[in-house]
């Protein structure tokens, strides 16, 4: 049984189509996130699941019902703005009653509701204040905590944590994870931030110019990304696409190996991986997506690893380790290595690239090859 | 204090001197008798304290015919006034509420077209509005006088609002929908309280207007409905022999009191609210 499902979903400005008919499933407990640049249609898709925009075309149904034309109110959801939108002319309690209060819900129950939620949110002591009176993080406590009142079958979350700072983001962020998992409920959660995507969705719905580009779990569509888009999307520092040469080898296994160059050393390397779409790229040009943590310093060898002997351009010290810019084939790529491992500028450095998990891309379309 | 401060406020103080100069005249005047008036010039103090002038202004100084002073067109105005601002800002205010949280195919092109009515000068509307007064059975009414007053003023009160209301996040009117509110209860629970404001400055700037019109008071209205504006013409017009300047000017001030009290009143808010939006944060 599925708690939210959008069939075929388009909204049409003019002559302008800002959805293209989406279409996705999610199960009851599970917390979806719709990530993308700004543009991608995202917040339009969560306001039409919401009701605040008309739909164009398709259908929307929570639970089962079919709410595509329902009023906001009569669906069944609850939502939490960027900019919180609470009350400011009513105090934290209000606030929180109010929905409730239109609902018509008994005074007694209210006061318990109200009781459970701010114990919850631990904003207890904020009860009788105004929202000006409270910082960002309790406003986004109490936005939450009006919405968790309201006990609906869907939560809407609109970029929650894009107004807050750095350090108060993470702490959110990590609350409302948690507050996921001990109620269980159902949310869809509305960011550009692939952070806060990879750490907080059951699913992810990688959006673009008003298409899903692709869905699935946050493991999934980081290690196997369907598009270059969606590779460069997700990850921070993002995925390297090293152009290269790809050449087919005689012999049974491995049957393609491509051609990588760094300072004046160039080394073919044999593509162990099964990738059979490969072959057709042979004496053309193919791109190669490896990440910042499969380009390591020198260690233990991997079974299918290759060396190269590339040159420092520059060094960016994080703590937990320093990223490395090398130039490989003529393009910047950056690499993560361990702090202690040596590298100075402008001198060569020896680093292990893990091919076991890299993917190809074609050139043109910029589609993976599988 | 350095000098430049001193420039400043010596400026300023000869400006405000300038400015209050007639109304010193006119009270100074006004507490004067007629002899004191012809003898003395025109700063020279009163003798005594005497509103002499001011009692006849407003319970017996003739205007036209009737010689009973300003005394029953100043209610004529109350009459007119407090009923033409409330209406015109209520309207205002549920105006500016649509044309910004819940805008309609060419609300755009509506607020454009309202806007013009703010540059629509009163003698350009005089005669259709007369025509349609006259097929409404209302000419010559005080309601007459006052549906011209709110038709003319929604232009203004609408322009208020809707700039006030544009800076009001859209996200509060979709938490309130999703909260289960309706169109009603968002304005009366979410935008109202935030308009207060706003909301005295359509209050001042309509009593303002239409406290003090002329126009729209002579030629809408007769006899006994008419306004305080055309009273005050009609005594300073209607001479018996001598012309009592003690009287008129009395009668001035009495007709300009209740803006007066207004601005005094309400000043502050008034700036406030024009400003208000107009930078963020």
């Amino acid at each position: 049984m599925h708690a939210l499902k959008i069939q075929n979903i388009e909204k049409i400005y003019g002559k302008v189509k800002v959805l293209k008919g989406i279409d996705l499933e999610i199960q009851p407990g599970q917390f979806l996130i719709l990530v993308g640049p700004s543009g991608c249609g995202k917040s339009t898709l969560l306001n039409m699941i919401a009701g605040l925009e008309p739909v164009s075309n398709g259908n929307i149904f929570i639970g089962d019902r079919d709410v595509t034309h329902l009023d906001p109110k009569d669906r069944d959801i609850a939502m939490v703005f960027q900019s919180y939108a609470l009350y400011p002319n009513m105090t934290v309690r209000q606030n929180i009653e109010f929905g409730l209060t239109i609902r018509k819900t008994e005074k007694s129950e209210q006061k318990k509701i109200v009781e459970k939620v701010s114990k919850l949110l631990q904003i207890e002591s904020l009860l009788d204040r105004k929202p000006k009176q409270l910082s960002g993080g309790q406003r986004q406590r109490v936005a939450m905590g009006r919405a968790l009142a309201r006990d609906p079958s869907i939560f809407l979350f609109d970029e929650p944590l894009s107004n807050l700072d750095a350090k108060l983001r993470v702490e959110m962020r990590g609350e409302i994870k948690e507050l996921h998992q001990r109620e269980g409920t159902t949310i869809v959660y509305v960011t550009h931030d692939q952070i806060e995507a990879m750490t907080l969705g059951d699913v992810i719905a990688v959006m673009k110019d008003g298409e899903i580009q692709q869905f699935g779990p946050p493991q999934e569509i980081y290690d196997n990304p369907r598009n270059q888009f969606i590779a460069s999307f997700m990850g921070s520092p993002s995925m390297n696409f090293i152009p290269c040469q790809a050449e087919k080898v005689d012999g049974d296994m491995p049957t393609m190996q491509i051609t990588l160059e760094s300072g004046n050393e160039k080394v073919k390397v044999p593509i162990k991986q099964n990738i059979k779409g490969l072959e057709a790229y042979a004496g053309k040009s193919v791109i190669l997506g490896i990440r910042p943590e499969q380009i390591t310093q020198q260690g233990e060898e991997k079974p299918d690893s290759a060396m190269l002997n590339c040159d420092v351009e520059l060094i960016e010290p994080t703590g937990p380790d320093t990223l490395v810019t090398v130039r490989i084939n003529g393009v910047k790529t950056v690499c993560r290595i361990h702090p202690t491992a040596e590298s100075k500028v402008d001198k060569l450095m020896p680093l292990l690239l893990d091919m076991s998990k890299v993917v190809f891309f074609d050139p043109d379309t910029q589609e993976r090859v599988y | 204090m350095n000098i430049k401060r001193v420039l400043i406020y010596s400026i300023l103080s000869f400006a405000a001197l300038i400015y209050l100069l007639p109304l010193v005249v006119m009270v100074i005047t006004s507490l004067k008798d007629l002899d004191e008036i012809r003898s003395g010039t025109l700063l020279s103090m009163p003798q005594a304290l005497n509103f002499d002038s001011w009692d006849k202004a407003w319970g017996s100084a003739c205007t036209g015919v009737t010689c009973e002073g300003l005394k029953g067109y100043f209610w004529n105005s109350v009459l007119i006034v407090v009923p033409a601002v409330i209406i015109s800002t209520v309207i205002g205010a549920l105006n500016g509420y649509v044309l910004t949280k819940w805008k309609f195919r060419g609300s755009t092109l509506f607020f454009g077209m309202l806007l013009i009515g703010t540059m629509i000068p009163f003698q350009v509307v005089l005669l259709p509005m007369a025509r349609m007064l006259g097929f409404l059975g209302l000419a010559g009414t005080t309601s007459g006088l006052i549906m011209v007053h709110i038709i003319y003023g929604l232009a203004f009160t609408t322009l208020f609002f809707r700039n006030y209301y544009i800076s009001i996040p859209s996200e509060l009117v979709n938490a309130a929908r999703i909260d289960g509110a309706g169109f009603w209860m968002i304005f009366h629970r979410i935008i109202l309280p935030l308009s207060i404001p706003i909301i005295v400055v359509s209050v001042i700037w309509q009593f303002t207007q239409i406290w003090n019109d002329f126009l729209f008071g002579v030629v809408y209205s007769s006899g006994d409905s008419q306004p305080i504006t055309v009273a005050l013409n009609n005594l300073v017009n209607t001479s018996t022999g001598v012309k009592e300047y003690n009287v008129d000017m009395a009668a001035a001030i009495i007709a300009a009191l209740p803006t007066l009290f207004v601005y005094i009143v309400a000043g502050k808010y008034f700036v406030k609210g024009l400003t208000a939006g107009a930078v963020k944060g």
